[in-house]
C-alpha cells in the first residue's frame, strides 16, 4: 500500500488541505505576491551587489592589497635600511681602517723624511762649518802672512835705522827670521 | 545627545502615528496585506508599494554612496563601508573567508532589507495613511497605503525560498550531490565492526529527520520573522489605542522595543541562514584550505 494512500486514508492528506487552504486565506498567500515579492527582493539584491556591495567589496580588496603591498615594502625598506647600516657601518670600519694604514704610513714617512732633512741639514751645517773654517784659516794664514811681512819690514825698518846702514836682502831675511823665531816662541 | 535625539525622534514618531491611528479610527492589523491597485494578472498589496520604497532608499544611499568611491573614504562611502566590512567580517567568522565573499550578495542584502524594512514600519504615515474603504456588505474599513513588508507571509516566506533554493545550491555545488546526500545520510566517524553497522544504520535513519529538519527551515524562518514583526506592529496598534489621547505615550516604550526587535529578527535572519550554510559548506570550505 503506498504511503499516500495510508495518509488519505486517515484523513491526514484532507487535514494537511485544509490546514494550508486556512493558512492561504489567513495569511493571503497568493502565488503572483509571493513571486512579485520574491523577484522583487533578487531584484534588491541585484542591484545592490552591483552598485554597493560589489564597488565597496572591490575598494576594500584594493585597500587591504595596498596595506599588505604597504607592509610588505616597509619589511623590505626595513630590510634595506639595515642592508645599508651594516654596509655604511662596514665602510666606515674600512675607511677607518683605511685612515689608521694612511696615517701610519704617513706618519713613518714624516719620521724617514724628517730623519733625512735633519741628517741633510746636518750634514749642510757641518759642510757649511767646514766651509767657515777654511775660510777663516785661510783668511788666518793671509793675516798672519801680511803680519810677518809687515813684522818683517818694521824689524829691518827699525834695525836698519838703529844701526845706521843699509841692510842688504841676506841681512833682512836673517834678521827677519830670527825676529819671528823670537816672537812665534 | 544621541540618546536624546533618538528619543525626540521616537517621541514625534509615536505622537504622530497616534495621532494619525486615532483620526483614521482603524482598529486591528488585518493578517494579510490588503491589495491596493488591481490591474487584473498584476495585484500591488501595500507591503510591495513598502519594498519597492525600502528598496529605492537603500540603492539610492548605496549609490549615492560609492558615486565617487575613492581609496581614503569619506562621508556616506565611510558609512556604508563601515557596514558592509562588519557584515562581511561577522558573517567570515561564520563562514569562513572565502564562502562569506561569495554568499555576501544574499545575507549582506538580507540583512539590511529586513533591518530597513522593520525600521521604516516605525516611521509616522505607515500604516496611517491612507483612506477608508467600504466593502459590497457595506462595511466600513481602512485601507493603508504602506505596510510593513515583513508583516506580509509572501514576503517572509519569499525570503525563506530564495534561500532554501540557495542554500541547495551552494550545497551542492561544495560537496556534489552524492557528498550532499552522503552529509545528511552516512556516518563519517570511525569505528569497526558490529558498532559501526549500528552507527550506519543509526546515521541513515537520522538523515530522514535531518531531511525533515531540513524542509522545516523555510517554514520557521517565514513564521519566525512574520509572527515578530506583525505581533510588534499589532503590539504598537494597541498601545496607540489603548491610550486614547495619551495613545502615544503608551506606545513611546514599545517603539524602543521595536528598534531593538527590527533590529534583532534581521540578525537572527542572516544569523540562522548564515549557520545553516556553514553546517552543510563550511566544511567542504576548510578542507579546500
Amino acid at each position: 500500500m503506498e504511503i499516500t494512500t495510508i495518509l488519505a486514508s486517515a484523513g491526514v492528506l484532507e487535514g494537511l488541505k485544509e490546514t494550508g487552504a486556512t493558512i492561504k486565506e489567513q495569511f493571503g498567500l497568493q502565488g503572483q505576491l509571493f513571486f512579485s515579492q520574491s523577484i522583487g527582493f533578487l531584484i534588491f539584491a541585484g542591484v545592490l551587489y552591483k552598485f554597493a556591495f560589489g564597488p565597496i567589496q572591490g575598494m576594500l580588496e584594493q585597500r587591504k592589497g595596498r596595506i599588505a603591498e604597504g607592509e610588505a615594502n616597509l619589511i623590505k625598506i626595513q630590510k634595506q635600511l639595515a642592508d645599508s647600516e651594516k654596509n655604511t657601518a662596514e665602510a666606515i670600519a674600512k675607511a677607518n681602517e683605511e685612515a689608521q694604514r694612511l696615517v701610519n704610513e704617513a706618519k713613518e714617512s714624516a719620521a724617514i723624511l724628517s730623519e733625512r732633512k735633519a741628517q741633510e741639514a746636518i750634514a749642510s751645517a757641518q759642510q757649511i762649518l767646514a766651509k767657515a773654517e777654511a775660510a777663516a784659516k785661510a783668511e788666518r794664514d793671509l793675516i798672519k802672512s801680511e803680519l810677518k811681512r809687515e813684522f818683517g819690514r818694521l824689524v829691518t825698518a827699525t834695525t836698519a835705522q838703529v844701526t845706521g846702514k843699509v841692510l842688504n836682502t841676506e841681512d833682512q831675511k836673517r834678521i827677519n827670521d830670527e825676529a819671528l823665531t823670537k816672537v812665534e816662541a | 545627545m544621541r540618546f536624546l535625539a533618538l528619543t525626540s525622534t521616537t517621541w514625534l514618531a509615536a505622537s504622530l502615528a497616534s495621532n494619525a491611528s486615532e483620526a483614521a479610527g482603524h482598529h486591528g492589523l488585518p493578517m494579510n496585506a490588503p491589495v491596493v491597485f488591481d490591474l487584473g494578472w498584476f495585484k500591488v498589496t501595500n507591503s510591495m508599494i513598502a519594498m519597492w520604497l525600502v528598496a529605492a532608499v537603500v540603492i539610492l544611499i548605496a549609490q549615492l554612496s560609492v558615486r565617487k568611491i575613492s581609496l581614503v573614504p569619506t562621508g556616506l562611502q565611510n558609512l556604508v563601508e563601515f557596514v558592509v566590512e562588519s557584515l562581511q567580517d561577522f558573517l567570515a567568522g561564520i563562514l569562513g573567508e572565502d564562502l562569506a565573499k561569495r554568499t555576501f550578495w544574499f545575507f549582506g542584502s538580507v540583512f539590511l532589507f529586513i533591518l530597513t524594512m522593520n525600521w521604516m514600519g516605525l516611521l509616522p504615515g505607515v500604516g496611517t495613511i491612507g483612506w477608508h474603504t467600504t466593502d459590497s456588505h457595506g462595511h466600513e474599513g481602512w485601507l493603508p497605503l504602506i505596510r510593513g513588508a515583513n508583516a506580509d507571509l509572501n514576503m517572509t516566506l519569499g525570503l525563506a525560498c530564495i534561500f532554501f533554493v540557495l542554500w541547495l545550491a551552494w550545497s551542492i555545488k561544495s560537496n556534489g550531490v552524492g557528498g550532499f546526500l552522503s552529509h545528511i545520510f552516512l556516518y563519517q566517524g570511525e569505528g569497526k565492526g558490529p558498532m559501526k553497522l549500528l552507527l550506519l544504520v543509526i546515521f541513515f535513519l537520522v538523515g530522514f529527520l535531518e531531511v525533515i529538519s531540513i524542509m522545516i527551515r523555510p517554514v520557521s524562518l517565514t513564521f519566525r520573522l512574520f509572527g515578530n514583526v506583525y505581533a510588534g506592529e499589532s503590539l504598537l496598534e494597541m498601545m496607540v489605542n489603548m491610550g486614547g489621547k495619551f495613545g502615544w505615550l503608551t506606545a513611546l516604550p514599545f517603539y524602543f522595543l521595536e528598534l531593538m526587535v527590527g533590529a534583532i529578527q534581521a540578525l537572527v535572519f542572516m544569523l540562522l541562514t548564515a549557520v545553516f550554510t556553514a553546517l552543510m559548506c563550511k566544511h567542504d570550505e576548510e578542507h579546500a584550505h
